[in-house]
Parts: structure tokens; sequence; C-alpha cells
């Protein structure tokens, strides 16, 4: 019998506006010991669709259609049978670890509420079930790590523990809604590698929800594809992710950067650099967030700055900006010295500048229109120009950047996450600057929308010739479009040079640690990379 | 049960954006309540008098004390004022002031906060200190002092009420502006040259005024409350002038001795004023979506 | 160790603001028309006499020097001397102080015992019926002047159902004030109501942000039940804020106080201030105006160390 059967589910949401339909007649099954991964970009339904096997859904969702887990019927059940369920039948895994615990309660004694929920056992013996589910998911010291409270752990930890809650009483059925999409890439892999064997040791069915294909190709046996609420296509991993067949999942494929394992380098040129830091160290009061880093970006150049998080990749960047002032070293910009350069002097510097963040909601100001959005740097630098020729401009480089003239007296609220990305992109570039810094430009989009806004940044590149340091924790990402990589660990540089010569023939254990890591969407060729990821050992349980 | 609608995930496309702004203040029943209570306040105490008007400065002694009847609608007082044109006289004093010294609050606090909050670094530090200060030193207390050394005159209330209320504004305003300044669209300015001058005026200042208007709301509420206490302590207008706290503390004996209609009213104007003002001020902060008061 | 850095940097910034209020004092000492010595001399004392007193007094140093003066009668506990009560200032506060304490604390303690229930269920039941209520009785509590509230439930209480006296505790020992219970009912419930609205009103607030949050979420998957989850997490979290707020609610209560003790004659500090205010009698104003804002200074540094307490989370060095 399937341990997951879901037959014809919708899922409507009642807003402010009307009503939603998030899901609309979807079907799938589960079997136990099987892994499904069901796939989607944001929007999909696919994160509804988890919720709804849990009875989780929001007060203002209205389900139709069955959901039977393990025999019971979901769908409709009253609250009482289904807190019977959830945490004993079937169990949940989230995405936000951060928030996912009570910041007030001592981890031990959070799994030891889950244990007690169905099991009648005295408090002793529940937390000493709760020291063993901690062993078992692999933290160290499970004894003493019991009374930390969640922000005494890291990112990686959390997730242990909400994986400890979830298997403490032997589920038949683990939902993992994006388990490992807030963590980095090394702790991702770990965290599979765990949930691949608790899975495997007790014949538990695993419904996965990610928007990685990676990660699918990692670890599922099964996937199903959806777009706006629909399934689209379902098969096993190798079928559906080696030959596709349905048109939205081939350009979902197409679309992820994927890590190549052989190619090489483009030869660097030798003009003076664009930007340079030199031994540049800074603290955020006790904590060092660089120590010694020195880089430079030459012109017509992208420089990947990779790391993990508290790499300090994102704090780089800001020195380059001028943003942070480094504690000890020097930033040059444009050959010219960004520490001592004052008024007008730096402000004319920072003007060959272009900017692009990360959160495509917080780049824009939502109370002026797209047009008066990208004027703003025309604004600022060249005062004198008359609005007919700043309208002109504005219009020039909305086109360079693919994006329709009618947008451009629209607000940022009614753009999507790539669309206003690239609005962002067209402020950057309306002064033609020298150098574009773009950090982690596309990590908040969904996939298919990170390619196109990644291929306008190149196009773009080769065309007006700017030099660009591009911020990412994406390998692929960075061996696409980097010329060359600058790996950070905690502040220090770990190693720098041509992109495939560094990423494809590493010198230091961490970078190989890193790359291995890494998830391919080919699952025989990431089944041979786990092989040899678990070959080079893991770091210490993090 | 969290009633958190999941539409997207987090980063997509919000496949729809929330209602206007008017639509959504019009739905918090309480707050639309308020706006009419004050507008017809408003009309009350400031038309009323063109078409009932009396005598509000001279005594008629043969009137006196008398309960509320078909020539004396809420009665007369202990000389002879009639009190429901009292009522409209006196709420004259208290919504001006209130509103005045609301709106003078929340401008000074908002320049002590936006600069606090910009400058950061040891500037905010002192600049906050004082505002702990100021906010630990109990308000009624200060105005007693200060009303007992000056007697102050209508401007003179205005001024005094702006200068003790404009701290809570500040430190709302301080944390907005704190938020803004770290705001990627600013940073972006900045980074490409923008002056610090061209980030207050063009983003901080435009984005912060739903918490301003909000504080503001507040502040009148708590302005006209503060008047109220100040006049029944006998400390604020004189007579022959007076307002709703004034005529509470005129009439305090007399309602120990049964005449209520000497209290009641002026006491209801106050609690239905400052609650309508409240209530804008909530369905303002929701409708904007602001963190501010509780 | 981390503990140890923020209680010390909370302490210079409470000794901070204390300098600051006691230079706020001095200087409104020093804005009074014809100074301290037309308030002990008499509006009939001549100009001659004036002068010689404040020589005597050394009223006539530069102010910067009378300020340190100032402050090294404070460390003495010397609040100077009352003019229309010929006694030392600190003592008449030593005397009343403690009584209005009484009556604060009972009127916090009865305040927050309702307000934080009602808060919490108010934010269960959001938007139900009852909750708008219960919404609207906070409004109402909340925009009445205290003293107002205070004369109805004499006029209802006392007079026309004569459950109580209309006139607190009169007595000079805490022992006396504590002998008659019945007297100290309204006075309290008074104090208590806008506390009641305030409170109950950020619980509330707190409880359904905390509601809303995603340990809410996992409790639930884990098979808790709703009001396990409410109990066992959500009330904790969402104390927090409320205890921060604590701090800052002490003048508030301080200023209710006041006028309570006046309408219900309670011989407090509150009253104190009232006559003095009524006779100009300066130094107990600003006396009282010190001890009050110092008291508020320590409630609010209390309630933040209570607060990181209870909260183990580091807390970030705020300004």
């Amino acid at each position: 019998m399937n341990i997951l059967e879901i037959a014809d589910l919708g899922v409507t949401f009642s807003t402010d506006t009307g009503d939603v339909p998030a899901v609309r007649e979807v079907s799938l099954h589960v079997r136990p010991g099987e892994t499904l991964a069901l796939v989607g970009e944001s929007g999909s339904g696919k994160s509804t669709v988890a919720l709804a096997t849990m009875g989780l859904l929001p007060g203002n969702a209205r389900a139709s259609g069955r959901v039977t887990v393990d025999g019971t019927d979901v769908v409709g059940a009253p609250e009482a049978a289904l807190a019977r369920l959830r945490g004993r039948t079937a169990s949940m895994v989230f995405q936000e670890p951060a928030a996912a615990l009570d910041p007030l309660t001592r981890v031990g004694s959070q799994i030891a509420e889950v244990v007690r929920n169905h099991r009648k056992v005295s408090r002793s013996e529940a937390a000493r079930a709760a020291v063993d589910l901690l062993r078992r998911v692999g933290i160290p010291e499970p004894e003493r790590r019991a009374s930390a409270f969640p922000f005494q752990l890291s990112g990686g930890q959390r997730q242990r523990v909400v994986i400890a809650m979830a298997i403490a009483n032997s589920p038949a059925l683990l939902v993992a809604d994006e388990p490992t999409t807030a963590l980095d890439v090394t702790v991702q892999a770990e965290i599979l590698d765990l949930l691949r064997r608790l899975a495997a040791d007790s014949g538990t069915g695993v419904l996965l929800v990610t928007h990685n294909m990676g990660v699918v190709a990692d670890f599922a046996d099964r996937v199903a594809v959806m777009l706006r609420g629909e399934i689209v296509e379902t098969g096993s991993v190798e079928d559906v992710l080696l030959r596709p067949r349905h048109e939205y999942t081939r350009s979902l494929l197409s679309a992820v950067p994927r890590l190549r394992l052989s190619g090489t380098d483009a030869p660097a040129t030798q003009e003076p650099p664009v930007v340079r830091l030199s031994d540049v160290s800074v603290r955020f009061g006790r904590v060092r967030a660089l120590d010694g880093v020195s880089f430079d970006v030459r012109p017509g150049d992208t420089v990947g700055l990779v790391g993990e998080s508290g790499s300090g990749k994102s704090t780089a960047a800001r020195v380059a900006l001028g943003l942070v002032a480094p504690a000890a070293g020097s930033v040059s910009l444009f050959g010219t010295d960004l520490g001592r350069a004052r008024g007008r002097a730096r402000r004319a510097l920072l003007s060959g500048v272009g900017v692009v963040l990360q959160d495509p909601v917080a780049s824009l100001d939502a109370r002026m229109s797209v047009a008066e959005c990208v004027a703003e740097p025309l604004r600022v630098h060249r005062r004198g120009m008359a609005s007919a020729e700043r309208r002109a401009r504005v219009a020039e480089v909305l086109e360079l950047v693919r994006l329709p003239k009618e947008l451009a007296n629209r607000g940022p609220r009614e753009l999507s996450g790539g669309q206003r990305q690239r609005v962002s992109l067209a402020r950057a570039l309306v002064l033609r600057p020298r150098l574009l810094v773009a950090d982690e430009p596309t990590s908040a989009l969904d996939v298919s929308v990170q390619r196109t806004v990644l291929e306008v940044i190149a196009e773009l590149q080769r065309e007006l010739g700017f030099a660009c340091l591009l911020v990412s924790h994406d390998l692929a990402v960075v061996q696409e479009f980097a010329r060359r990589v600058v790996v950070l660990r905690d502040g220090r540089i770990e190693e720098q040079g041509p992109t495939m010569a560094t990423l494809l023939h590493p010198e230091t254990e961490y970078t190989r640690r890193l790359i291995a890591a890494v998830p391919v969407p080919d699952p025989v060729l990431q089944r041979q990379r786990r092989e040899n990821r678990a070959a080079l050992g893991t770091g210490a349980g993090a | 049960m969290s009633g958190r609608v999941e539409t997207a995930g987090r980063w997509g496309l919000v496949a729809q954006f929330p209602a206007p702004l008017g639509a959504r203040f019009a739905r918090n029943k309480l707050a639309v309540a308020g706006v009419s209570v004050v507008g017809l306040f408003l009309l009350f105490c400031f038309i009323g008098p063109l078409l009932y008007s009396t005598d509000q400065t001279h005594t008629d002694l043969t009137q006196v004390n008398l309960p509320p009847s078909g020539s004396h609608w809420l009665g007369t007082d202990a000389v002879g004022h009639d009190q429901l044109g009292r009522l409209m006289y006196g709420g004259q004093v208290s919504l001006l002031v209130g509103l005045t010294a609301g709106v003078l609050a929340t401008v000074i606090g908002t320049l002590w906060g936006a600069v606090a909050g910009y400058a950061g670094g040891w500037v905010d530090a002192v600049m906050m200190r004082v505002v702990d200060a100021g906010i630990a030193i109990p308000a009624l207390f200060i105005l007693l002092v200060v009303s007992a050394i000056t007697s102050p005159g209508t401007l003179g209330l205005i001024v005094i009420l702006g200068l003790v209320s404009w701290l809570v504004p500040s430190r709302l305003v301080r944390a907005e502006t704190l938020t803004l300044k770290n705001r990627d669209y600013v940073l972006t300015l900045r980074a490409t040259g923008g002056t610090h001058g061209r980030a207050i005026r063009r983003h901080i200042l435009p984005n912060s005024v739903s918490t301003i208007v909000v504080a503001a709301t507040f502040q009148i509420a708590d302005a006209i409350l503060l008047v109220a206490y100040v006049s029944y302590l006998g400390l604020g207008v004189q007579p022959p002038k007076t307002d709703w706290g004034g005529m509470l503390s005129a009439g305090l004996t007399a309602a120990y001795s049964g005449r209520w209609w000497l209290i009641v009213p002026p006491g209801l104007a106050i609690i239905l004023v400052v609650c309508a003002f409240n209530a804008i001020g909530d369905g303002l902060r929701d409708a904007f979506d602001v963190k501010g008061r509780g | 160790m981390d503990t140890l850095l923020y209680l010390g940097r909370r302490l210079l910034q409470a000794l901070a603001v204390i300098v600051i209020v006691t230079i706020v004092v001095f200087c409104l000492l020093h804005a009074l028309p014809g100074g301290p010595a037309r308030g002990i001399l008499g509006p009939q004392a001549t100009a001659q006499q004036i002068a010689a007193f404040n020589h005597e007094q050394g009223l006539d140093r530069p102010l910067p020097v009378q300020y340190v003066y100032y402050l090294r009668e404070l460390a003495q506990g010397d609040l100077g001397t009352s003019y229309t009560l010929n006694e030392a200032v600190s003592r008449l506060i030593e005397q009343r102080l403690p009584k209005t304490l009484v009556l604060t604390l009972l009127s916090a303690l009865a305040g927050l015992l309702l307000a934080v229930p009602l808060g919490m269920w108010q934010a269960v039941r959001r938007n139900r019926p009852a909750d708008y209520v219960i919404t609207t009785l906070s409004f109402v509590a909340y925009s009445t002047p205290v003293y107002f509230l205070g004369l109805i439930l004499v006029l209802v209480f006392t007079q026309t159902l004569r459950w109580f006296p209309s006139q607190a505790p009169q007595g000079d020992t805490l022992a006396q004030v504590f002998a008659d219970p019945a007297a100290l009912v309204l006075p309290v419930v008074t104090g208590a109501a806008s506390m009641v609205a305030v409170f109950s009103r950020y619980m509330r607030a707190a409880t359904l942000e905390n509601l809303s949050e995603d340990y809410v979420r996992t409790a639930r998957a884990g098979g808790a039940g709703q009001y396990a989850v409410l109990f066992r997490h959500v009330f904790r979290n969402s104390l927090t804020p409320v205890v921060a707020m604590l701090g800052y609610y002490v003048p508030v209560l301080f200023g209710g106080a006041l006028v309570v003790e006046q309408l219900f004659n309670y011989p407090g500090m509150g009253l104190l201030f009232w006559s003095a205010a009524q006779s100009s009698d300066y130094p107990v104003l600003l006396g009282c105006v010190l001890v009050i804002s110092v008291a508020t200074v320590v409630g609010t540094l209390l309630a933040d160390v209570v607060q990181r307490v209870v909260d183990p989370r580091v807390k970030e060095g705020r300004v």
C-alpha cells in the first residue's frame, strides 16, 4: 500500500483580492521506502501540497480531493485526529532552521516534547530518547548539546534538531519542504546524506519538495514536476532528468546552472586593475569579517567571489564600494585610493560604479516609478541634463536590459522579481560604469529567471566592456560567468586564480570539498560524485 | 491558524498586491467610526456656537445650578453658564490645543529621531540618552511644575505640551530611520556617489511618512488627554475660558451632590474624542502596515 | 561575560540618564521667578533682603559651581527643605514614598494579572465578536482620564451602592494602609484600568505575531495541539516584549498615582506633590520629580535585566 496517496487535490486560498487556486487536481503517490521529489518554481504550489499532506494549511485555505497518509484521510479530518497523525505517522521538516525552533526552549526539551506527544513516557525517559535522537542525527556531544538553546547552534545543527524531532516516533512518511535551501552547500550535502541514510534505515517514504534539480538528482527515486498548481510530468528520476518530455521540464533543466567538469580558461588581460583590495582587514566589533584579503578586478573581466555564509564575500564587495571602511589595508578604485577620496572627488569616482544587490524587493524604492529609479544616478551625477535627454537615456538602457518600454511608468510593486532585478541592472548601467558590483544578483530569483538575468549581464558586459565583481554562493553560476574566482573562507582567501583551473584542479582541501558538495542535475553522474565525496571525508558535524 | 497566505514562495512574484490604502482603512469599522466622531465633534464645537449661541463670559446668577431642561439642554453650572454652550466652547480649546500640540510634538520628535537614527554612533547615543531622560520624568509632574512657575495662555500650553510629548515619536522615527538607512536602495545610492542629503530627502523621509502619520494621530489623542489632566488639576486655561478638563474640575464638588450634568457631558466628550483618535491611529497603522504603539 | 558587559553598559547608560535628569531639575530650580529667595521670604521681600539671602545660600555663584554643590547635596541625600511644611524634603518623601509604591505595585500587579491572559485570549479569538468588544473596551479605558473613571467609580460604588468608602486608607504607616483593604479597592481598580487596557493590547499584538512564527508550525507538525502550543511556546515568547514595555510604563504609573491619590485623598507622594503644586513649594516639587525619575530609570534597568534573563539570546547593543 502506498504510504501517501493524493487524488485530485485542490487548494484555494481566499485573500483580500479574491480566491487564488494554488493547487489544481494534483494526484501522486509515495511508496514505503521511496523518495518522491516534487519540483517547481515559486508559485507552483509544491509547498502547499506538502502542507496539505500534514493538514497544516493556513486558516484561509480550502482543500478538496483526497489525501491519505498510511490509510488515514487528511482532508476534512478533525484537528484531534490530525494531531495524532503529525509527529507519529507523518513528520515534516521545514525550510528555515533559523526560525523553526522555539528560541526560548532548550533543544532537548523540544525533541522530548514530540516524543511525549505520542508516547506515554516519563520526562526523564523522553529526555534520554532526545539525546539518543541527537546522536542519530549526527550532533557531536549530544548530552551537552541537549541543553543548548537554538541560537547557540549553527544552521546545519538546527536543521539536524528539526530532523531529530521529525524521526522521533519513526514516522512512515517524511515530508521535507526545501530542507536544505537555506543552508550552505557543504552542509546541504551532509543533511541530504543524513536524510537518505535515515530513510533507508527505517524504510520511510519521503516527499521531498525542492526547486533544486541537483538535490533531486542526489536524493530522489521518482520526480513530479509542478507548474502553476498542476503536475506536468512524473517519472523516475533518470527519465525526467535525462529524458524530459514536457516542454516546461526541458526549459527548467536547461536553465539550471550546471557545474562543468572540464573546460579551459580564457587568457587574462594585463591592463591596470579597475578595483584592487590590498591586504584588507575588516572588523565588526569582535568579529573579524575580513583578514588580509587581496585581489583585483581587471577591465572587462568578471571576478567571482565565492564562499559560504560568513566567509566575508559580501563584506569584500562592500569594501570595494566604499560602504565599509577597512581597519587595515587599502582599496583603490580606478587607480585612486578610495580611503582618502572625499567629497566631490569621491562622488565622481563612485559614479563609475554600478551596483546590483540581492533582494529584488528592497533594491527599488517602491515610492518611485521604474523610470525614476533608473534615472536617479543621472540626477545625482548629471545635474545639468535636460529631462528630455534623461528620458531618452532611461528608455535606451531599459531596452538594453530587455524590458518593454511600457514598464517605465509602472511602480516596482507591479513587477516580478526578475523584472525588478533588471530594473536594478538598468539603474546600475545608466551612467555606463566601468565596474559593476553584483552581490548575489539572482539568488532570490527562480531558476528560469536567473538564467535570463545572468545572460543579460554577460551580454551587456561584452557590449559595454565593464568589469564585473560577482559575489555568489553558487559555484556553477560563478564557473559559467566569471573568468577568475576568489574562494573565501572565514574572512580569508582560501585560493584564487583562473576559474577553470581553480575549480577543476583545486589546491586546497576546502575548495575540493566545496566543489564535491555541489549537486549536479544528472542522477547517474551525481551518484558517482557522491561516492567520490564520501571518499574525501566530510567536515566536522556542521 | 496564522492566516498568512502562502501563494508564492519566499521571493516569487506577488500574485496579487494588497488592496489600496483607502479600502484597507475602510475595513476597520472602529477606525471609520472614529473619523465620523472626530468630524462630528469638530462641527459641534466650531460651528455649533453659530447655531446655538450662549454667553460664556458673563455670569447669570438667576440661572444657577439648573438641571437639564427645555431652555438649557444640559443644565447650568454654579455661575449660570449654559452647559451645552460651555461644552462647545470648552471643546474648541481642548481640540485646538490637542491637535496643535500633537502635531508639534510629532514634528519635533521626527526631526530629533531622524537625525539620531541617520547619524548613528555617539551622536545617536547622546540624543537617545536625552530622550530616555525625558521619558523617565513623568510628563504630568513636569507640566505641573512648569505651569506653577508660569501661568501659560493657550499658546504657552501648546508649546509646553509639545515639548513634553515629543519623546515617543522620536523613538519611533529613529527606529524607522535606522531600518530605512540600511535598505538596499539607500545603500545602492550611497555606493554610487549619492549624498546623505539626497538619501534623507528622497528616500528616508517619504518612506517614513506612514510611521509619522500614525505617530501624529496617537500624539493628538495623548495631547487631548493631557490637556484634560492639566486643566483638571487647575493649571490649564484660566476662567472664563475653559476646556473640558476644566469643566470637570469645576463640576467636581457639585457632582458629589448629585449634579451629574456638570461632569458627565465633558467626561464623555473627552472619552469619545480620544477614543476616536486612537481608533483612527490603530486603523491607519494596520492599513499602512506599520509597527508602532500596540 | 557577555552578560556582564551588557549590564555594565546598561548601568552606564542609566547613570548618564540620571545625570541629565539632575541637570533638567537643576535648571528648573533656577528658572523659578525670583528664585527660591522670593519663595521663602515672601512677595514683600525687598531687593536687599533677596540679595542677602542669595549670598548666604550661595545663590550668586556661577551656575556650574552651583550645580556641583547641588550634586554634592544630592549625594548626601539632601533635597532641600519644604517652604510650607518646614521639613526636610527627603524626610517627607521617605515618609510618603512607600505608600505610593504600595498603591502603584498593587495596581500594576492587578493590571498585569488581568491584561496578560486577556490579551492572549483576544489573540486566539482574533476578529471574533469577543475580540472586538474587548478591543473597544480597551480603547475606552485607555482614553478615559483616570480621574473621570475614579469619579464614576466613586459615584457608583460609594454614593449609590455604598460598597466601598470614598477615601483610601488614611494612616501613616503601611500597617495602617493594609488594615483597611476595602478602602484600597477603588483606588487600585482606578489605577489598574488604564494599565489593563494598554498591556492587553501589547499582549494581543505580541501573541498574534508569535502565532504566525515558524516554530509554531514545527510544534504542530510534531503533534502538539493548539492550546499546548499556546501555553508551552507562544506564551513565553510573547511575554518578552511586554516585559520590555513595563520599564517605560513606570512614569505613567506614577502619573496615574498622582491623580488617584488626589482623588481618593491617599497620603502618598502624589498627594504631597499635588499640595506642593498648589502652594508653589518648589523644593518638594523638584525633589519628587527627581526621586520619581530615578525610580523610573531603575525600573527600566530592572526590566531590561529581567528580559535578558528570561530571553537568553545575546542582545545586540541597542543604543
